[in-house]
């Protein structure tokens, strides 16, 4: 098995903060992998310092064997490594479908001259855009603009919007901070959808439930640090993890939360 | 070198005024988030003030009477001494009361109601108090410049200063003097008073200081005052040092000290002023001694005191990136939607073939018809100002960037097309004609506005880094830097003594369509219609890219460059093709202008011009082609102002100042613009116009019988005795009914609003359950 994305010693150093120190990752191709930390941690750091967003310090980070260093933000969303924010940052002037549009369409040069001639030309990319869209249940606010939608929809949106383009790796920054649980496990069952895809994904959570009941493998970081790594089962019964991460008991009950999430999920699917 | 060394120091006397304007600047932008470009019309107007006072005795509230009528006036002008001059400090007690006025007015009318604005809104807010301050400026002070006495030290010149051979002014000293104290002054409140200390951490985090039980409104007060204050003591102080007084001369000097409140990173008293008297110091050091230099090339010679600022913020601001403190505000609205262009193909089918019969048509000078030179003029003059207007859309309604330098571009596209078709030389009755290559006209305007879009590109460079706010300083800085270097400096454009290119009446296989007609007027339909079609290709061409991939792009980084980045989208080539299209569009606009005016000179490039046309096209709305056009028809010398003028002369000095309130209302109470309003209106009403039956107008009209005879009635013979105007009495009818409608309308939204507001009320809640 090949690795998708790899990270080998990353650090990113704010002054002398190390936000990420000597952090190793391997995100299997089509496989869910799993990042989970409490706030703080360093997870959103290494989200921005993949996608091209923060100043690597030191160490690289490789995407399809390709080294990432000095890769420009936009190159790195379009070889397929996309990614999506906590904030959301949707464009809020756009209507959902040209939220997808934007990113997955490819411009020329003279794309321009062709929009005066042609505005409304098919640009060969509405399936997978309305593949994202119906995939996420986003059909009906189709032509609303974002900011008419409620905060979950936005969610989905920022998650559709990543999708539109069929990535080879989706990194999602925190997509379950704001949803209750009917709507996180809804998500769950989602990501197992778009894996079917042949889309790997990198999931980036402080839920443990939604983490341990959809991840393949995960990592966990703490103070930059990634302190444990392996399967659920393995990361759930990890006694670090519960203790120096979790504290005791709240460790037991997140982690036992995460089994019946995860029943549930199996039991549904 | 000796001598050099005196020239810097004499340049300290411009310095001490940039510097004493800096600490404003930073003032203001630590009080309230603005960077004040009305800073120096603040200064201007206390000048003109402290030197009428004077000089004449004549103290000027810095406001117009609105509606001339033969009674109930409102104050303008007093004469406190039957033209003699007043007592020195009384004047200087009077001068700093104006700008205190004046700083109290700016916080309490525009700043504040914009304190959670866009900063796109914020930046439309102080251009239109500068566009006010302007526009009463030469309405008061007409177009004198007075040589104001000196205050501090005057005529005192310090011969051989320093044994370095040249005599250095007091006076310069004393102004620099007066700066490092008055920077010293402010760094002491900011640093150690209770107010200064809260003013600094509301600029940091403005909740924080919320919740510490600080007013920020108060403390911005506070700050707008101190600000202004300082205007007028530079104002008052500057006396021989700028030499004579002009107004748009003074309000430009805005930029240089822009530059040395830069230095200081908007945030540093002592920085801004160190910046403020560096600049000076080398304006002059380069200006007079350098460009006086055997090896200095002569064509550089025009330019290079006026581009020191320029030159200085760019390289600050390319150094520093992005590190202008961002102040951090309790909410921050966004740009108004850019609206999706819809039917723009059936509005070219109705409103090109329109127009031309319009500009064609009638005979007589009734309203719009029957072109004769005046209506020729005002109709092109709007489509053309349309035109510029598309520039600005494109560029700040959808991308974000606010460029002033736009006006520039189409100068250099204007004068290198007028340069490129002329085949004139000097002759008998034009000594100073300008001969060139006597290409044909289009060829020549492909160059022109080729050469445009690559300065507008050039210039783009800056604009990758620098972001929002200080991109217009760039910019404006760029627009008064390409004026003297290039515009108005007889080496590169050979106009001697500010004479103008003429330009060749353009002909389209063998027909002239220049703007001027057989008569010599300039009422040539055919002109017209070149604009119509020009402005509608380029409404078709922008719509379409709205439309687009580009579009998109567009409204993406608007929105959100991070996320813009994370979606593929390359950022710096979506703002270069924005540059580089909107400078072509301006380019256009330029040399159609051109055309119009038959020759083009300097002063029809002026940033000012610029600041004008950008505050019409925010008006008519900086995101939508129609507010572009709608911009273009209420602009300075369009069609609204035409008719207007035709029936009350000398209504043109009023467009700025008009310009300017409307500007900054539009900017407070809605910042889509007036077409935003308008287009729904005209299309549900041109729908009941198609649809509505004899029944429903029987309907309307029994309803609104009452007003229109009340108000007919009225305006045939009320309204006379207050008029001071020269309307034909006609008019007065129409006046009376739409002054009576509007009254109406306002009356039937209140009780509306009173309405929907009692609904949610306790005691109508109980009637509706009970």
């Amino acid at each position: 098995m090949s690795a998708l994305l790899e990270t080998n010693e990353l650090t990113v150093s704010y002054g002398g903060l190390h936000a990420n120190s000597n952090v190793n990752i391997k995100a299997e191709k089509g496989k869910l992998t799993g990042l989970i930390g409490p706030n703080g941690a360093g997870k959103t750091t290494f989200i921005d310092a993949i996608t091209g967003f923060t100043n690597v310090s030191s160490g690289r980070a490789e995407f399809n064997g390709k080294d990432l260093a000095g890769v420009a933000p936009d190159e790195r969303a379009k070889s397929g490594l996309v990614r999506t924010f906590q904030s959301l940052e949707l464009f809020e002037d756009l209507t959902v479908w040209d939220n997808l549009i934007v990113m997955a369409e490819e411009t020329k040069w003279w794309s321009f001259l062709a929009d005066i001639v042609r505005p409304n030309r098919v640009l060969g990319i509405e399936e997978q855009a309305e593949w994202a869209l119906n995939l996420l249940s986003l059909g009906e606010h189709r032509d609303k603009l974002t900011l008419d939608l409620s905060h979950g929809q936005r969610k989905l949106v920022s998650v559709a919007r990543a999708l539109a383009a069929k990535p080879s790796m989706l990194l999602l920054d925190e997509p379950a901070a704001g949803l209750d649980t009917v709507e996180s496990q809804q998500l769950g069952k989602h990501l197992r959808e778009i894996l079917k895809q042949d889309i790997s994904i990198f999931l980036i959570d402080h839920d443990m439930g939604l983490v341990l009941s959809v991840c393949d493998y995960i990592y966990v970081l703490d103070f930059g640090k990634i302190i444990a790594e392996g399967t659920p089962e393995e990361v759930r019964n990890n006694p670090e993890v519960k203790r120096a991460y979790l504290g005791e008991t709240a460790g037991e009950m997140q982690a036992e939360g995460g089994a019946a999430a995860a029943r549930s999920l199996s039991g549904e699917g | 070198m000796k001598e050099g060394i005196a020239y810097a120091i004499m340049g300290l006397g411009y310095g001490g005024f940039y510097a004493l304007m800096a600490i404003g600047i930073v003032i203001a932008y630590k009080g309230s988030g603005v960077i004040n470009f009305a800073h120096g019309a603040i200064a201007m107007y206390v000048a003109f003030q402290f030197s009428y006072l004077r000089s004449e005795g004549t103290f000027r509230f810095p406001w117009l009477d609105p509606i001339p009528t033969s009674f109930l006036n409102l104050p303008v002008t007093l004469s406190l001494s039957n033209g003699e001059p007043i007592n020195f400090w009384i004047a200087v007690l009077l001068s700093l009361f104006t700008a205190l006025i004046l700083g109290a007015a700016i916080h309490y009318l525009v700043f504040k109601p914009l304190r959670n604005a866009a900063p796109l809104g914020k930046v439309i807010g102080a251009i239109g108090v500068m566009t006010y301050l302007l526009g009463v400026g030469s309405k008061h002070f007409g177009s004198n410049q007075p040589q104001p006495d000196g205050v501090l030290f005057p005529d005192k010149l310090l011969k051989n200063f320093l044994g370095l051979g040249l005599g250095v002014s007091a006076e310069a000293l004393a102004l620099a003097g007066v700066s490092i104290i008055a920077g010293a002054v402010v760094w002491f409140i900011y640093k150690y008073s209770r107010i200064g200390l809260a003013t600094r951490a509301a600029a940091g985090n403005e909740k924080g200081a919320v919740l510490l039980g600080y007013s920020p409104d108060r403390l911005a007060l506070f700050n707008w005052l101190l600000a202004a204050f300082l205007a007028g003591l530079v104002g008052i102080l500057t006396g021989t040092v700028t030499g004579a007084l002009g107004t748009g001369k003074f309000t430009g000097l805005i930029v240089p000290a822009l530059g040395g409140a830069l230095i200081g990173s908007m945030s540093s008293i002592p920085l801004a002023v160190l910046g403020g008297l560096l600049i000076g110091s080398l304006q002059t050091f380069v200006g007079t001694y350098v460009s006086g230099l055997s090896w200095f090339p002569a064509w550089l010679y025009s330019g290079a005191r006026d581009s020191i600022p320029l030159v200085v913020i760019v390289a600050l601001l390319f150094l520093r990136g992005k590190s202008l403190p961002i102040r951090g505000n309790i909410e921050e609205k966004r740009l108004p939607l850019a609206p999706y262009p819809k039917r723009i193909g059936k509005y070219v089918a109705i409103f090109v073939p329109l127009g031309f019969l319009l500009s064609a048509g009638f005979p007589g000078d009734f309203l719009f018809a029957g072109l004769n030179g005046r209506w020729g003029m005002a109709l092109t003059t709007s489509l053309i100002a349309g035109m510029f207007g598309l520039s600005f859309v494109l560029l700040s309604g959808y991308v974000g960037q606010i460029s002033l330098v736009q006006i520039s571009l189409a100068g250099i596209a204007a004068f290198l097309t007028a340069r490129l078709m002329s085949h004139y030389g000097p002759s008998d009755s034009n000594p100073f004609a300008v001969g060139g290559l006597h290409l044909p006209w289009p060829v020549a305007m492909v160059a022109g506005v080729a050469v445009a879009t690559v300065v507008g590109l050039i210039l783009a460079v800056p604009a990758l880094r620098i972001r929002g706010v200080q991109l217009t300083v760039v910019t404006i800085a760029a627009s008064i830097s390409l004026y003297s270097f290039y515009f108005d400096n007889p080496k590169l454009t050979s106009l001697q003594g500010g004479s103008s290119y003429i330009i060749q009446p353009p002909t389209f296989f063998g027909i002239k369509f220049g703007s001027t007609g057989s008569q010599g007027l300039t009422d040539n339909p055919k002109f017209a219609l070149f604009c119509l079609i020009v402005l509608a290709g380029l409404s078709v061409i922008l719509a379409n890219l709205r439309r687009g991939s580009s579009g998109r792009r567009f409204l993406a980084v608007r929105a959100n460059e991070r996320a813009a980045a994370s979606a593929g989208v390359n950022v710096a080539k979506t703002k270069f093709l924005a540059f580089g299209i909107a400078s072509a569009m301006a380019g256009v606009a330029g040399v159609a202008g051109a055309f119009q005016a038959g020759s083009t000179s300097a002063p029809m490039w002026d940033y000012g011009v610029g600041l004008s046309a950008l505050a019409f096209c925010y008006l008519g709305g900086i995101t939508s082609i129609n507010g572009a056009i709608l911009g273009g028809m209420i602009a300075g010398g369009g069609m609204v102002a035409t008719f207007g003028n035709f029936h009350s002369p000398g209504l043109y000095s009023y467009i700025p100042i008009f310009g300017g309130m409307g500007m900054i209302l539009t900017a407070i109470i809605h910042p889509a613009g007036q077409a935003s309003i308008f287009q729904p209106l005209m299309r549900h009403f041109g729908s009941w116009l198609l649809t509505a039956r004899g029944k429903e107008w029987g309907v309307v009209l029994r309803r609104l019988a009452p007003y229109l005879i009340g108000g007919g009635i009225w305006g045939a013979i009320g309204i006379n005795p207050w008029r001071t105007d020269t309307y034909n009495r006609t008019w007065m009818i129409i006046l009376g009914i739409l002054i009576v409608l509007f009254v109406r309308n306002i009356v039937v939204q209140v009780k509306a609003a009173k309405a929907a507001n009692a609904l949610p009320d306790t005691n109508s809640l109980q009637e509706v359950t009970a």
